[in-house]
């Protein structure tokens, strides 16, 4: 079956958690999960289930509490700190923060671990800083300050910043925690870039519909441990019906989307074609209402153009609307 | 937010401008300084009777106020000026905190309660006679065992509290706990040491024997050479710890080194010439403006330079040209201090960054 070898990331009853005093506090039960080569991995769970622990124990930033980490087939506890830097990038949610810097300091200072005691910068720390320049799309931004860069761009330079370190992994908590919808998704089409060239991407974040859409796999963090899986793999084995432990919302298997959980207000059939009869039902649903498959009591008839109007169809009357506003506003009446 | 940096005149240079004709104008302004710290005071002396002290046909009045008064002088004011520049610079990286400086969060006040101990407490007690007679090498030790004291409760309360302001409200505070305590010790003390430490804290540059000139050019030196060494840990640290940690460097290890080299700066200067405010906080700062940089292998060499340019402008404006009296140097560094100080703190309402 596997081949261990082409697993980059291979953890073993992992245990994480943390410290502080006599007092320690063990996050999630001993986490068993790997990765090849060239994945883009998505951690999910909810807040405080220990995404960030997890990931900064990857990146060595933080202590494991028991359990093995190999890299690369090797055991984490025999490479040191410089080594481990030249393999594991890591970038967080947190912002730096450092007057006068450019673009360009903030990038050269991920050549750290390949660098002289000064810190200078030789041929080949060039050539690796204006390569990750130019995959992220920052030659011209070289000398802006990045106290002037939009979330977008500081989150790119940031990736340019662990290009330039050359590693195989890259850790990423929450990468497009801030981000507007289009500077999100610049960013995912990266990851899936830097990807497909071989790097190694586990990224933490809330946003299901991108883990479900574009992970090779997930790690799944549920308070009864963590489940891995390709996300069609645990959609198909009900592993997401745990992700939320409510009562409020369900998880729709069939579409992978949230719903929340309430006693419809009643049944309503929905007529019509194609694009303005599918937003019609979702407007429905929105309402409160089950939609129903067989023509029954009350029929909306949605127009076959969106200038014309809706009709409302019940035994005692009929209405008209304008909008799928006004509709709506009649059926929460 | 984005023509913030155009509002600022003093800049002289857009971040990666070219770097060189900054550090030639500072080299520059430096030995002329040196030269007119040397020459100004209360006897003007001309330019062309320094050739003669060192050709060896000058008068000997003159050779005297040169080589036993202005000449250590000027060079203390030298050291004094690259050592607290340089300790504000690695306190501002390491606590990434703009407002930290030796003076502000105490560091200074530490290493004067290390002094009063030896000064008030031991001296009175056990050896008679005045600091001259001290050991130069306990003085200064003890000032670093004050100072480092101060940097690593800084670093605790640091590690809580991450609000820039509520770290400085408490360096004020230890500071003047610190201060209460000394004052305590003199209380108890023999009028002969309270003169002796008074003295002590108001703070000079002209005092210094040259047993304590020679410890004190020493112990610099081997900070300014821990400083070189410490400059690409302390970009690695710009980062932020996570970060810094995450591309390899070793944290505990970097912060040691660097609190060390603080201590024995800050430390040394203090020991000798009590406690001078504002150099610390004040020259990164424009050192940062001047050269429009975060690299530290560019701002360590340029606070050096600055540093040491406004210590012997202090120095100059103190001895009162042409005056038989001299102003106390705290005073004038103060003055120039407080003034950069109220800048960054304006700035930093329009700023995002922590510089």
């Amino acid at each position: 079956m596997d081949t261990e070898s082409n697993k980059i990331i291979v953890l073993e009853s992992l245990r994480i958690g943390y410290s502080s005093g006599k007092h320690t506090k063990e996050l999630i039960p001993p986490i068993t999960a790997s990765s090849d080569s060239g994945e883009l991995i998505a951690v999910i769970g909810r807040n405080g289930i220990g995404k960030s622990t997890l990931l900064r124990t990857l990146t060595g930033l933080q202590e494991s509490m028991g359990g093995r980490m190999f890299l690369n087939n090797k055991n984490i506890g025999e490479y040191n700190r410089m080594d481990l830097a030249r393999k594991i990038g890591y970038i967080s949610t947190e912002i730096v923060r450092a007057g006068n810097m450019t673009v360009f300091d903030l990038v050269t200072l991920g050549r750290f671990p390949h660098t002289n005691w000064l810190g200078r910068i030789d041929r080949a720390s060039q050539i690796a800083i204006e390569n990750s320049l130019k995959k992220t799309g920052l030659t011209t931004f070289r000398k802006r300050n990045i106290s002037e860069l939009s979330d977008g761009e500081r989150q790119k330079a940031m990736i340019a910043r662990v290009l330039a370190q050359d590693t195989d992994i890259m850790i990423m908590d929450e990468p497009t925690a801030f981000l507007d919808i289009s500077s999100k998704f610049e960013i995912i089409n990266l990851m899936l870039e830097l990807t497909r060239e071989g790097k190694t991407i586990i990224f933490s974040t809330h946003d299901f519909n991108v883990a479900v859409n574009q992970a090779d796999k997930i790690w799944l963090m549920l308070d009864s441990g963590l489940l891995e899986g390709a996300p069609e793999d645990l959609m198909l084995r009900g592993s997401f019906d745990h992700l939320f432990e409510s009562a409020i919302v369900g998880f729709n298997s069939d579409d992978g989307s949230f719903t929340f959980m309430k006693e419809p207000r009643g049944n309503i059939y929905v007529s019509g074609e194609g694009i303005i009869r599918k937003w019609t039902e979702r407007a429905v649903v929105r309402a409160g209402y089950n939609v129903s498959a067989k023509e029954i009591d009350i029929t909306i008839k949605s127009p076959n153009h969106r200038d014309r109007k809706w009709m409302m169809v019940t035994k005692e009357s009929t209405e008209h609307f304008d909008s799928v506003y006004d509709l709506v506003r009649r059926l929460q009446r | 937010m984005k023509n913030d940096n155009k509002t600022i005149a003093v800049k002289m240079l857009e971040p990666g401008g070219n770097i060189t004709p900054v550090f030639i104008l500072l080299a520059v302004i430096l030995i002329i300084a040196f030269i007119l710290d040397i020459l100004l005071g209360s006897v003007s002396i001309k330019p062309a009777e320094i050739f003669r002290v060192f050709t060896g046909n000058a008068d000997t009045n003159i050779e005297t106020i040169i080589l036993r008064f202005r000449l250590p002088k000027a060079i203390t004011s030298l050291v004094v000026g690259i050592a607290l520049s340089l300790s504000g610079l690695q306190m501002q990286t390491i606590f990434r905190n703009p407002m930290a400086g030796p003076y502000v969060l105490g560091v200074s006040s530490g290493a004067s309660l290390g002094v009063a101990l030896v000064i008030l407490g031991f001296s009175s007690s056990f050896v008679p006679g005045n600091l001259q007679n001290l050991g130069n090498w306990v003085l200064v030790i003890s000032a670093w065992a004050g100072a480092g004291a101060v940097m690593i409760l800084i670093m605790f309360i640091s590690s809580r509290i991450k609000e820039i302001m509520t770290i400085l409200i408490i360096g004020i505070m230890l500071a003047s706990g610190i201060s209460a305590i000394v004052s305590i010790m003199q209380y108890f003390s023999s009028e002969t040491m309270l003169k002796t430490y008074v003295i002590w804290t108001m703070g000079s540059l002209g005092n210094l024997s040259g047993g304590q000139l020679k410890v004190l050019t020493i112990t610099v030196a081997a900070g300014t050479i821990l400083s070189i060494a410490s400059v690409k840990m302390l970009n690695a640290l710009l980062l932020g710890e996570n970060y810094a940690g995450s591309i390899g460097l070793n944290i505990r290890l970097s912060r040691l080194l660097i609190f060390a080299c603080t201590s024995i700066l800050a430390g040394s200067v203090t020991a000798f010439c009590g406690p001078i405010g504002f150099i610390g906080i004040a020259v990164p700062h424009i050192a940062r403006n001047l050269f429009g940089s975060s690299d530290h292998k560019i701002l360590v060499p340029g606070t050096i330079m600055a540093g040491g340019i406004i210590m012997l402008i202090s120095d100059i404006i103190s001895q009162l040209p042409g005056n038989e009296n001299i102003l106390p140097v705290n005073s004038v560094t103060s003055l120039i201090g407080i003034p950069v100080v109220i800048w960054v703190i304006l700035r930093r309402r329009k700023e995002t960054g922590i510089f």
